[in-house]
C-alpha cells in the first residue's frame, strides 16, 4: 500500500503543493514582516525570480514593503559583498534620506532612466542577467507574458530578484511572475493579497507592518 | 648671428693666472668658516688644465619661457598677474604689459596690485599647469625635432642639427619656432649654440644668438651675468665678492681652486657648456596615441562586415596597448562615406580598459542606434589618451561558491547601459548635510567615490545595520524612526500646488493631518530660502503623503504635495 502511494508520488506529474516547497524548494528572503513571511513558501521573497507587484496609486506602501529586504541585501555580510540594488525607471526621485533611515546602503544604488519605453525591459534584462544586482525594480507600463518570461529566466540566470511594479489592470494579464502580489491601501493599514505564489497559496494579509 | 670672433687670448690660455684681487678674496674666503660650508664636498676627478673642445654634431636651440606662470594661467590683454604666497604674504610674481604699464611690478602685494587697478585679474600660481603647458609644448615642439629635453621651470631644448636641411636652414627654422610659441600666446626668447647649458643660458639672458662653431662659445658666453647660472644666492654673491660677475670672469680662476671652493659638480657645469665635455640629455616623448585605418574595396553598408572590421581594428587597440601596458577610457571609430561627411561614435568606459571584447560589446550597442547615413569608404579607430594600466591580482577560479566582486563587473554593467541610454540617465545617489529637503541629495555619476563629508549623515550613523537579521534590523529601524523624523521614499521632482477646500488641502479628496507640522525655515542666505511646515497627510485612499504649508512671502499660505511615504 505505502510502496504504491510511493511510487505514484515519484510521478512527476503530481504537485504536492505547499508541503513539496517547503521540503525541496528556495529558501526565502525574510521580508522583515511576519504576518507577510508566514504566507510566502520558503519563508520570505522568492530571490532569483520575478516578483511582480499591482497597486492603484503610487506610494500605498508599496516600497515599504521591500526596505527590510533591500536593506539586508544592499549591506555587506560575512558571506556576501555588499548588492547592488538597480531602479530602472522609477516614477518620481527615490529620496536618498529616507532610504537612508530605512538602512539602505546608498553607496550600492543604481538609478536607471531610459529614455525611451521598450528600454526598460532592455535594461531591466541586462541589469539581471548582468549578475551583479541584487534587486532589480523596475516601473514598466507594458510587461507581457513574453517579456515576464524573459525576465523570469533573466533573473534566474543572473542569481537576481526582479520585482516589477504594475498597474491594477494588468492583473489578469498571464505571467511568468513566482509570486504577484497585489497592494491595496486597507482600514488601518496597507492590505496585501498574494494571488499566485510558486508553491505556496493565495492569501490576504491584511495591515502586513502593523 | 653668426659669430666668427675668435675667442680673447686670455680665456684659451689653459690656466690663467689668477688676479692679485682674487688672491686676497680667496684667503678670506678659507677665514669665513659660513662660506666654506658652501663646498661640496664630493668632488668629480676633473683635470686641472682646460680640457680641449670635443667635435660636437649638434645644435641646440634654447627655447626660454619667461613669462610662463602667467601666460599658463591667463592670455588676455586686459591687466592681469600672477601672485605667489611668500612667508604668508601674497605677492605678484609676474604681470602682463597692461599690468606693468598701470604700475604693477613684481613684489608687490596684492593689497597693493589692487589699489592700483581695481579690475585686475589675479592669478594664484599653479605649477602644476606650468609643467603641463610645458610639456605640452614639448609635444608640440616634435614637429621641428626628434630630440626635445624639458628644463623646468620654464624652458625647452630642442636639437635642431638634423633638422636644418628639412626647414631650410637655421633661419627659417627658427622663424618658425618663434612664430609657432607666439600664435599659442607665448613669450619666448631664443637662442642657439652646439652644448645644451650654453643654449640656456645665452636663452635665459634674452641673447638672440646663434653660435654654431664650438670653439665661439666661451666668447659668447663671457660677458653673460653669473646670475643666469641658475646657481643659488649664496654660490653667486660670494662670486660677486670675489669680483666676478660675469661667466667670463669666472672661467678665468683656477681650475682647482674653483672646483675647491664651489665644487666640481660647478666646474664641469662650465666644461659641459663650453663642449668640452659630453652633456646628455633625457629627451622626451609625448604620449603614444593609437590610429589604426581600414580601406573597404568598395562601399559597404552590412552592418556585420563593418563589425567585423571594427572588431579587428580593436584587436590591434589592445596589442598596442598590451604592449606598453597602457589601457585606455575613450576610443573614437571614424566612419568615412564617399559623399557624406564622417560618421564619428566615441565610446567610452568607467574604468580605463583595454581589453578588445568589452570595447567591442559597447560598440555593438552603440552601433545598433546609430543610423549611418551612407555606405561606410573606410574606418579609423582612434585609441584615446593612455593611462597606466592598474591590473588587479584575482584569485584562480578554483572556488567558484566564492561569491563574484560586484564592483569590476557592475561598471561594465552601467558601461553598457549608458552606452545605449545616454550617460546623464544612468547615476548614482549620495546625501547632502543640508535641511531644504530637495537639497538634501544629488545624484552622483556612477561609480565616484563619494565625498566623505555627506556620507556620514546622522541617519546613516543612528545605527549600524551589518550583520544584522532581518527581523532584528526591521525592529531596530523602528526604534531609530521614532527618533528621527520620517522622510517620504518618494520625492516629486517639483512640490505639486494642491487645491484646498475651505482651507483644507485636497489631494484625491480632503487630506486628514496625521502628523505634524515640522518646521523649515532656513536657507536665507542664498535665493532658495524655504519657509514651510510640513505635514504628514492621508488621502481618503490611504496613501500616506508628505505636503507643507508654504508660509513664504504671499501671507495666505498655499499647501503643496512634496513626496509620498510609498
Amino acid at each position: 500500500m505505502s510502496d504504491a502511494l510511493e511510487n505514484l508520488l515519484k510521478n512527476p506529474r503530481i504537485w504536492r503543493g505547499q508541503a513539496q516547497a517547503k521540503g525541496a524548494g528556495w529558501e526565502g528572503l525574510a521580508s522583515g514582516y511576519p504576518k507577510l513571511d508566514q504566507h510566502l513558501p520558503g519563508g520570505g521573497w522568492p530571490q532569483h525570480a520575478l516578483t511582480e507587484i499591482f497597486l492603484d496609486h503610487y506610494g500605498t506602501g508599496e516600497l515599504q514593503l521591500l526596505m527590510p529586504a533591500l536593506a539586508g541585501l544592499s549591506q555587506p555580510r560575512e558571506d556576501r559583498e555588499a548588492g547592488w540594488i538597480t531602479w530602472i525607471a522609477p516614477p518620481f526621485d527615490p529620496y536618498p534620506p529616507a532610504l537612508s533611515q530605512w538602512g539602505v546602503n546608498l553607496a550600492r544604488i543604481l538609478i536607471v532612466r531610459p529614455k525611451q519605453p521598450q528600454d526598460v525591459l532592455w535594461a531591466a534584462e541586462q541589469a539581471l542577467s548582468s549578475g551583479n544586482c541584487a534587486a532589480v525594480l523596475l516601473w514598466s507600463g507594458e510587461l507581457d507574458d513574453t517579456a515576464s518570461r524573459r525576465l523570469q529566466l533573466a533573473a534566474e540566470t543572473g542569481q537576481s530578484w526582479a520585482i516589477a511594479f504594475r498597474s491594477l489592470q494588468a492583473i489578469s494579464q498571464p505571467s511568468a511572475a513566482a509570486l504577484r502580489i497585489r497592494v491595496t491601501a486597507g482600514e488601518t493599514g496597507t492590505d496585501l493579497g498574494i494571488l499566485k505564489s510558486r508553491g505556496g497559496r493565495p492569501a490576504v494579509v491584511r495591515d502586513y507592518a502593523g | 648671428m653668426v659669430s666668427s670672433r675668435k675667442p680673447p687670448a686670455a680665456l684659451r690660455e689653459a690656466s690663467p693666472t689668477p688676479s692679485l684681487k682674487s688672491k686676497s678674496k680667496r684667503a678670506r674666503l678659507h677665514s669665513s668658516p659660513e662660506q666654506l660650508s658652501l663646498v661640496p664636498t664630493a668632488s668629480v676627478d676633473l683635470p686641472s688644465t682646460r680640457l680641449p673642445v670635443i667635435a660636437l654634431r649638434q645644435l641646440w636651440l634654447g627655447a626660454y619661457l619667461p613669462l610662463l606662470s602667467l601666460e599658463a594661467l591667463v592670455q588676455s590683454s586686459e591687466p592681469a598677474a600672477v601672485f605667489e604666497e611668500q612667508h604668508g604674504i601674497r605677492k605678484i610674481l609676474l604681470g602682463n604689459a597692461a599690468a606693468h604699464a598701470a604700475g604693477i611690478s613684481p613684489g608687490l602685494s596684492i593689497n597693493a596690485a589692487l589699489a592700483l587697478i581695481p579690475t585686475v585679474q589675479l592669478e594664484e600660481r599653479n605649477l602644476a599647469r606650468e609643467a603641463r603647458v610645458l610639456k605640452d609644448l614639448a609635444e608640440w615642439s616634435e614637429e621641428f625635432t626628434a630630440f626635445t629635453s624639458i628644463e623646468a621651470p620654464s624652458l625647452l631644448l630642442l636639437e635642431i642639427a638634423g633638422s636644418q636641411k628639412l626647414f631650410g636652414g637655421i633661419k627659417p627654422l627658427r622663424k618658425r619656432i618663434v612664430h609657432g610659441f607666439k600664435s599659442q600666446g607665448f613669450h619666448v626668447a631664443i637662442a642657439i649654440a652646439p652644448t645644451p647649458l650654453a643654449a640656456t643660458w645665452l636663452a635665459k639672458a634674452g641673447r638672440k644668438v646663434c653660435i654654431r662653431d664650438a670653439r665661439n662659445l666661451v666668447g659668447k658666453l663671457g660677458p653673460l651675468p653669473i646670475s643666469c647660472l641658475d646657481w643659488p644666492d649664496k654660490v653667486c654673491q660670494s662670486l660677486r665678492g670675489m669680483g666676478v660677475n660675469s661667466i667670463g670672469e669666472a672661467l678665468r680662476l683656477p681650475r682647482q681652486g674653483f672646483a675647491k671652493r664651489f665644487g666640481a659638480s660647478r666646474l664641469l657645469e662650465f666644461d659641459r657648456a663650453t663642449g668640452c665635455m659630453p652633456d646628455p640629455r633625457v629627451n622626451y616623448r609625448g604620449p603614444e596615441h593609437f590610429v589604426a585605418d581600414y580601406d573597404l574595396n568598395e562601399e559597404e553598408s552590412d552592418a556585420a562586415l563593418i563589425l567585423n572590421i571594427c572588431q579587428k581594428l580593436l584587436a590591434q587597440l589592445e596589442h598596442f596597448l598590451l604592449t606598453r601596458q597602457l589601457a585606455v577610457q575613450h576610443v573614437e571609430f571614424i566612419f568615412f562615406h564617399l559623399q557624406e561627411p564622417a560618421t564619428h561614435l566615441s565610446l567610452g568606459c568607467v574604468q580605463a580598459d583595454r581589453v578588445a571584447q568589452h570595447w567591442f560589446d559597447l560598440l555593438e550597442i552603440k552601433f545598433d542606434c546609430m543610423n549611418l547615413s551612407a555606405p561606410i569608404i573606410a574606418i579609423q579607430l582612434c585609441g584615446g589618451h593612455g593611462q597606466r594600466f592598474d591590473a588587479e591580482t584575482s584569485a584562480l577560479p578554483f572556488n567558484r561558491e566564492k561569491p563574484q566582486r560586484y564592483n569590476t563587473s557592475m561598471a561594465h554593467l552601467a558601461e553598457r547601459l549608458s552606452a545605449r541610454i545616454g550617460e546623464e540617465a544612468v547615476h548614482g545617489v549620495m546625501m547632502v548635510a543640508e535641511h531644504r529637503p530637495q537639497y538634501a541629495w544629488r545624484y552622483r555619476e556612477a561609480f565616484s567615490d563619494v565625498p566623505k563629508c555627506a556620507s556620514t549623515s546622522f541617519y546613516s550613523r543612528s545605527f549600524d545595520t551589518s550583520g544584522i537579521d532581518t527581523p532584528e534590523l526591521l525592529a531596530d529601524i523602528r526604534r531609530t524612526n521614532s527618533l528621527v523624523l520620517r522622510r517620504p521614499l518618494w520625492m516629486l521632482q517639483a512640490p505639486e500646488p494642491l487645491l484646498t477646500d475651505d482651507n483644507r488641502p485636497c489631494y484625491q479628496g480632503v487630506l486628514l493631518l496625521l502628523d505634524g507640522p515640522e518646521r523649515l525655515e532656513t536657507g536665507w542666505w542664498d535665493s532658495e530660502g524655504i519657509a514651510r511646515d510640513y505635514f504628514v497627510a492621508k488621502t481618503p485612499q490611504g496613501v500616506n503623503l508628505w505636503i507643507y504649508r508654504d508660509r513664504g512671502k504671499n501671507r495666505n499660505a498655499s499647501w503643496y504635495l512634496h513626496g509620498m511615504f510609498g
